[in-house]
C-alpha cells in the first residue's frame, strides 16, 4: 500500500470530478507570499494551515491551526515550517479555505477480495467513529461500476432524502471512478460537508493507492509517504532506494528504543522472527528482510543499516530453508558488512545468531561460522534447528 | 496422489530467463523421480522461433519457445497448465491469454508486485471459466514423486533432502514461499513427507484461497493432513476456520498465524508481504485468526517453533491408529543424484582428461591473474614494472631492476618513428578509412616484417650463432654471404656513419655504462667496424642493437621481434587515436604519385 499525502490526494480527488476545498501546498513563506497575491481565494477565505507530512497527531503537536485570515496563515507557514518532530523536519505545508458548513456526512471506497465496498454515512467528522452502524456499504465486483439505483438504494438506506440524496450519490459515484481508476486501496473522505451553495465537498481525506500499479499512472508524480504515523528516517529511504533498483526485495523498519536487530530473509519467516522476539519478551529494533535472491552488495547495505542501530544486543540473522535465494552468495554481503562494522567498533558486545537453509547453505554457512575466528561473537545453525530456535538462545543468554 | 500438479501435468511456461531457470528446476525433479520433462513449450514473443536449452539428468533438452499461448496448445496440444513469469505490467494480458485458452485449466504466476486491481480481475475471470487461478507471487506448487510447477523446493539436494522422490501423508498451504520449503523440510523430518504443497503468494487479494485447495485435499485419499501458514491480515484464515467447522472433515488441519508481533508495535507498521496488514479496524489481527482456527477445531501451535512437535504428534497418532503405514526409507546408497559435472568428477578424481592446451606462463583462475605464479596485485605493490611482467611472461623469470631498467629504454625508443614508416602510414590509412583500432593497428602490425622492425629476431639469432661459435668478424660475414645473405642488423635507409642513428648511441652508452657482460653488442660493434668502413650507411641499426643487448640480457631469439612490436603498438595506437581526433577524411593516392606503366588503352578483342 501507498498513502498518499493530502495535497496530492486532493488532486486526484479533484481529477475525477469532485469538489474540494481550494488549497495550495509550500515549502517555503515567500513561496506562500507569492501565492497569496495571485489567488483571490487566499483573501477572501478563512484559512486552514497544516504540516503536510505523514506525521499522526498533528493538532496536539500544534501542526494545524485553524481559522486564520491571510496574515495569520502567512505567520502560521512561517511558524510551522522549519518546525523539528523527532528527526524529522516539517518542510512542506498545506494551506486550504475552511468551507462554512451546518452538516458533515461520511464516505469512502475500501478494496475487498471481490472488488471493492462503498460506504456512505449520514454523520460525519469523529461522531462517524462511535456510530459505525450508521455506515451502509454496497459492493461492487471487480471490473464493474456500482448502478444510479444502487447508489441511489445505498445513500437512502444511509438517512439521506430528497435533493441531498442525489447529490450523495453522484458524490459516491464519482468516488468510485476515482478509486477505480487510480488503483485505490482505500479512499476515505471524512467530512464530506455541504457548502452553503448546496453543493457536496470532500474536506478531508484518506488516500492509500496500490503502489504496484504505478507504471500506468505517469501523472503520479508525488512520494508516497510512510503509513506508520512518521517520516521514513534516512536508513529507511537508502534502503528503500536499493530496493527500488534491485530484483529480489531488501526491506527495512528502524523501531527506536528495542535491543534485538532482525536480518531474516523472507517475507512470511521475518514476521514469524519478530513474533518470537516479542513472545520471549525481546524489545524489537527493527523489521528487516531480504528475499528473491538480491545482489550480495543489496544485503550488504541492508546489513550495515542494521549494525548501525543504536544499543543493540543481538542481531537474529534467520531465514527459512530457502528455494532459490543463494544463501553463500547472500551471506557474503551479510559478512562483508559485518566486518566493515566491526573494524568501526559498532559490534562491540553485540551477538550475532545465525539459523538457515538453501541454495549452497553448507558454504553460506561455513563462511559465516569462520567469523568466530575473527572475534566475532556468533553462532551458526543450520536447516537442523528449528526455525526461531535461536530468539529463544539469543534471549535467555546473560 | 496429489492436487493440482500431478504426472497428468503439462506445462507451457510464459515470460524469459527466469522462465527457463524454472523449468531447469523442473527438469531436475522430473530426473529426480525418472519421468520425462513435463515443460513441452515456451511463450516468449521476443524469442519466438528459437529454443531454449534444458538439462536433464546428462542429456540436453531443447525446447520450441512460441509467439503466443495458442500457438503452443495448437502444437503441443497436451499442455494443461501455464506458468506465468512475466514482468508485472504485462503479466494481466499474458495470464488472461492462458485463461482463455480452452486447453489450459491452471495457471500459476510467479510475478511479483502484480496491481491488485488486475489479480482480482484476473481470479474473478478464472472462477468464471470454472480455471485455477494461482498466485500472484507464488513459489509454485509441488507434488513428492509427480509434478514441479516453479522452483519450490529448492536446489535438488533439498529435494532429495525432504524426501519428494515418494509421496507422504501432508498437504501444505502457505502464503510464503521460503516458509513452504521449510514445512516440506520439517514434514520429512518429523513425518512421511508431503503430498502436494502449494504456495498462493503473499499478496493482499491472491487468485485462490486456502479453501480452493483444502476442498481438493479432502479428496484426494492419500492427505491425511493439511498444514497452513497464515500470517495476519486480510481474511482467508478465517475462511480455512469457517470451512473446517462448519462439518466434519477427513483430513486433519494444522495451522500458525504469524503477526503476534503487531500487538506490542506502533500502529499501522506494514510488515512482511503485501497482504500481511490488519484491518483499519483491527480486524484480520493474528490473534483473532488463530482463535478462530482452533475453535474451528484446527491444531495451532503458539509458535511457529511449535509446529514440529505438532507434525509429529499428529504423525504418531496416524501410524499408531493404522491411517497411515510408514514407508522403509532408503539407504544414502540409493538416493537419487544428479549426474556430476565433469570439473566434479575432475576433482573427485573419477575422470582423467587430456588437455587440450598447456600454458606454463599464466592462471586466471583465481581472484586475480597470476604471471608466473605471482599475483599481478602483489607484483604491482611491490614496486614491479611493465618490464618484469615482460620478463614473467616472454621468458619465465624474474628480470633484475638493472635488466628492467634497459628494456625500459629500448621500449621508449622503439615506441613510434613518425608517420612515413610502413606500420604507422597503413594504420593512418586505415583509420582514414574508418576502420577501428584493433584492425586498424593490427593493419600496421602487419607490416612488421624483414624490412621493416621485423630483423630483431634474426640479428639476434645470427649474433648468438657467430658468439656461440667464437667466429671472427670475417669468419661471420663469410659465413653470413654464403649462407644466409645480407647480415640482419646492419645497414640503414637513412643513417650513416656520418649521420648516426642517435637512438643507437644512446642505447649503447647507456648498457655500456651499467657494466654488465655484454658479449653480443660487443661483436655487433665490431661487425659495424667492419661493413661500414665498406659502405658507410651498413651501420649497426636499431633492430641490430636491441637485438645484441636483448640476446646479452639473455632473452629467448624468438621473443625478440616481440620487443618491437610491443614498443610500436604504443606509436599505431597514437596515430590511430591522433587522425581519430582530427575527424580525418578517407585519403587516396594522388594520380602524380603513380607511375602508370600499364599498357594504353586498346580495343577488347571479340570473345571466342
Amino acid at each position: 500500500m501507498a498513502k498518499v499525502l493530502e495535497g496530492p490526494g486532493m488532486g486526484l480527488l479533484t481529477k475525477w470530478g469532485l469538489l474540494t476545498p481550494h488549497c495550495v501546498v509550500v515549502g517555503s513563506a515567500e513561496e506562500f507570499d507569492k501565492l497569496a497575491e495571485a489567488n483571490d481565494w487566499l483573501k477572501k477565505n478563512q484559512l486552514v494551515v497544516k504540516a503536510h507530512e505523514a506525521l499522526g497527531s498533528r493538532f496536539k503537536l500544534g501542526l494545524v491551526k485553524v481559522g486564520l485570515d491571510l496574515a495569520g496563515a502567512k505567520a502560521a507557514v512561517r511558524e510551522i515550517l522549519g518546525r523539528k518532530v523527532e528527526t524529522l523536519t516539517i518542510d512542506q505545508v498545506i494551506v486550504s479555505e475552511a468551507v462554512d458548513h451546518k452538516e458533515e456526512y461520511y464516505a469512502a471506497v475500501k478494496s475487498t477480495r471481490d472488488g471493492a465496498d462503498i460506504m456512505v454515512a449520514n454523520c460525519g467528522g469523529i461522531e462517524v467513529e462511535s456510530n459505525w452502524d450508521r455506515v451502509k456499504r454496497v459492493s461492487v465486483e471487480v471490473g464493474d461500476s456500482p448502478t444510479d439505483q444502487a447508489l441511489q438504494s445505498l445513500v437512502e438506506e444511509a438517512g439521506f432524502s430528497g435533493s441531498l440524496a442525489s447529490k450523495m450519490a453522484e458524490f459516491a459515484k464519482k468516488l468510485f471512478a476515482c478509486f477505480d481508476n487510480e488503483d485505490g486501496q482505500y479512499l476515505e473522505i471524512n467530512p464530506v460537508v455541504q457548502r452553503q451553495d448546496g453543493e457536496l465537498v470532500a474536506l478531508d481525506a484518506v488516500t492509500l493507492l496500490d503502489g504496484d500499479a504505478k507504471f500506468r499512472h505517469p501523472d503520479w508524480n508525488f512520494p508516497f509517504a510512510a503509513e506508520f504515523g512518521r517520516a521514513y528516517t534516512t536508513n529507511e529511504k537508502e534502503v528503500m532506494a536499493v530496493d527500488a533498483k534491485v530484483k529480489g526485495s531488501v526491506k527495512l523498519i528502524e523501531i527506536p528504543g528495542g535491543d534485538t536487530a532482525m536480518l531474516p530473509a523472507g517475507g512470511g519467516a521475518s514476521v514469524y522472527y519478530s513474533d518470537a522476539v516479542v513472545a520471549r519478551g525481546g524489545k524489537l529494533a527493527n523489521y528487516a528482510e531480504y528475499s528473491g535472491d538480491p545482489p550480495d552488495w543489496a544485503v550488504e547495505v541492508l546489513t550495515e543499516k542494521v549494525c548501525s542501530l543504536p544499543g543493540i544486543k543481538n542481531i537474529i540473522v534467520g531465514g527459512a530453508i530457502a528455494n532459490f535465494t543463494d544463501v553463500k552468495k547472500t551471506f557474503g554481503g551479510i559478512i562483508n558488512a559485518f566486518r566493515k562494522a566491526k573494524s568501526e567498533g559498532k559490534l562491540n558486545g553485540v551477538k550475532i545468531w545465525v539459523r538457515r537453509g538453501g541454495p549452497n547453505e553448507k558454504e553460506g554457512l561455513a563462511a559465516m561460522r569462520a567469523l568466530g575466528e575473527e572475534g566475532f561473537d556468533i553462532e551458526v545453525f543450520d536447516r537442523q534447528t528449528p526455525l526461531t530456535d535461536i530468539v529463544d538462545m539469543a534471549l535467555t543468554r546473560k | 496422489m496429489s492436487i493440482l500438479a500431478t504426472k497428468d501435468t503439462h506445462v507451457v511456461i510464459q515470460g524469459g530467463l527466469a522462465g527457463v531457470n524454472a523449468a531447469r528446476r523442473m527438469a531436475e525433479f522430473r530426473y529426480m523421480i525418472k519421468e520425462p520433462l513435463n515443460v513441452s513449450a515456451f511463450v516468449y514473443p521476443p524469442d519466438a522461433g528459437k529454443m531454449n536449452e534444458v538439462t536433464y539428468g546428462s542429456e540436453l533438452l531443447t525446447i520450441p519457445i512460441y509467439k503466443s499461448v495458442a500457438e503452443a496448445t495448437s502444437n503441443h496440444p497436451e499442455i494443461n497448465t501455464s506458468l506465468v513469469y512475466i514482468g508485472a505490467d504485462r503479466a494481466y494480458a499474458g495470464t488472461k491469454e492462458a485463461l482463455d485458452n480452452s486447453n489450459i485449466q491452471t495457471v500459476s504466476m510467479i510475478t511479483e508486485g502484480v496491481p491488485e486491481r488486475d489479480a482480482k480481475l484476473l481470479g474473478k475471470h478464472a472462477r468464471k471459466l470454472g480455471k485455477i487461478f494461482n498466485g500472484p507471487s507464488s513459489i509454485g506448487v509441488i507434488s513428492a514423486a509427480e509434478c514441479r510447477l516453479g522452483v519450490i523446493g529448492g536446489a535438488f539436494d533439498n529435494l532429495v533432502a525432504c524426501k519428494l522422490y515418494r509421496p507422504g501423508s501432508f498437504g501444505v498451504i502457505t502464503k510464503s514461499g521460503g516458509l513452504s520449503n521449510e514445512i516440506i523440510w520439517i514434514c520429512s523430518q518429523f513425518a512421511d513427507g508431503i503430498t502436494t504443497a502449494i504456495g498462493i503468494g503473499g499478496d493482499a487479494y491472491p487468485g485462490t484461497d486456502y479453501v480452493t485447495y483444502l476442498e481438493l485435499f479432502e479428496k484426494d485419499p492419500q492427505t491425511k493432513v493439511v498444514v497452513i501458514v497464515g500470517e495476519m491480515g486480510g481474511d482467508l484464515e478465517e475462511g480455512v476456520a469457517e470451512w473446517y467447522g462448519a462439518q466434519k472433515r477427513r483430513i486433519k488441519l494444522l495451522a500458525v498465524v504469524s503477526g503476534f508481533c503487531q500487538e506490542s508495535l506502533p500502529k499501522g507498521m506494514k510488515f512482511g508481504h503485501a497482504g500481511a496488514k490488519e484491518g483499519l479496524k483491527g480486524e484480520g489481527s493474528a490473534r483473532a485468526k488463530s482463535e478462530a482456527l482452533k475453535k474451528a477445531g484446527a491444531i495451532v501451535p503458539d509458535t511457529f517453533g511449535g509446529l514440529g512437535s505438532a507434525i509429529k504428534s499428529t504423525y504418531d497418532e496416524l501410524v499408531k491408529s493404522g491411517q497411515v503405514i510408514p514407508v522403509p526409507e532408503l539407504s544414502p546408497a540409493d538416493l537419487p543424484r544428479l549426474p556430476k559435472t565433469i570439473e566434479q568428477s575432475m576433482k573427485d578424481g573419477e575422470v582423467l582428461v587430456t588437455p587440450l592446451i598447456t600454458t606454463t606462463i599464466s592462471d586466471d583462475r583465481g581472484e586475480e591473474p597470476l604471471y608466473e605464479g605471482y599475483p599481478a596485485s602483489e607484483l604491482i605493490n611491490k614496486g614491479y614494472g611493465i618490464p618484469h611482467i615482460i620478463g614473467l611472461l616472454w621468458d619465465k623469470r624474474l628480470i633484475s631492476k638493472q635488466d628492467a631498467e634497459i628494456i625500459k629504454r629500448i621500449l621508449m625508443l622503439s615506441a613510434d618513428h613518425g608517420p612515413c614508416v610502413s606500420a604507422a602510414l597503413t594504420t593512418i590509412i586505415a583509420a582514414c578509412a574508418g576502420i577501428g583500432l584493433s584492425q586498424a593497428v593490427a593493419a600496421g602490425m602487419i607490416m612488421i616484417g624483414p624490412r621493416f622492425g621485423g630483423a630483431v629476431t634474426d640479428a639476434g639469432r645470427w649474433f648468438k650463432h657467430a658468439v656461440e661459435h667464437n667466429m671472427t668478424v670475417d669468419e661471420f660475414l663469410g659465413y653470413m654471404k654464403k649462407n644466409v645473405g645480407p647480415v640482419p642488423g646492419i645497414g640503414h635507409r637513412v643513417k650513416s656513419l656520418r649521420n648516426p642513428d642517435k637512438r643507437v648511441k644512446e642505447l649503447v652508452s647507456y648498457v655500456k655504462s651499467v657494466g654488465i657482460p655484454t658479449p653480443h653488442l660487443d661483436f655487433a660493434l665490431e661487425v659495424e667496424k667492419v661493413t661500414a668502413a665498406k659502405k658507410d650507411n651498413l651501420i649497426l641499426n636499431v633492430d641490430g642493437t636491441m637485438a645484441a643487448v636483448l640476446v646479452d640480457l639473455g632473452f629467448p631469439v624468438d621473443s625478440l621481434n616481440g620487443f618491437f612490436i610491443l614498443a610500436r603498438t604504443i606509436g599505431l595506437i597514437g596515430h590511430w587515436t591522433d587522425q581519430k581526433r582530427q575527424g580525418s577524411r578517407l585519403i587516396r593516392l594522388f594520380d602524380y604519385l603513380v607511375n602508370y606503366a600499364a599498357p594504353k588503352r586498346r580495343e577488347v578483342p571479340p570473345l571466342q
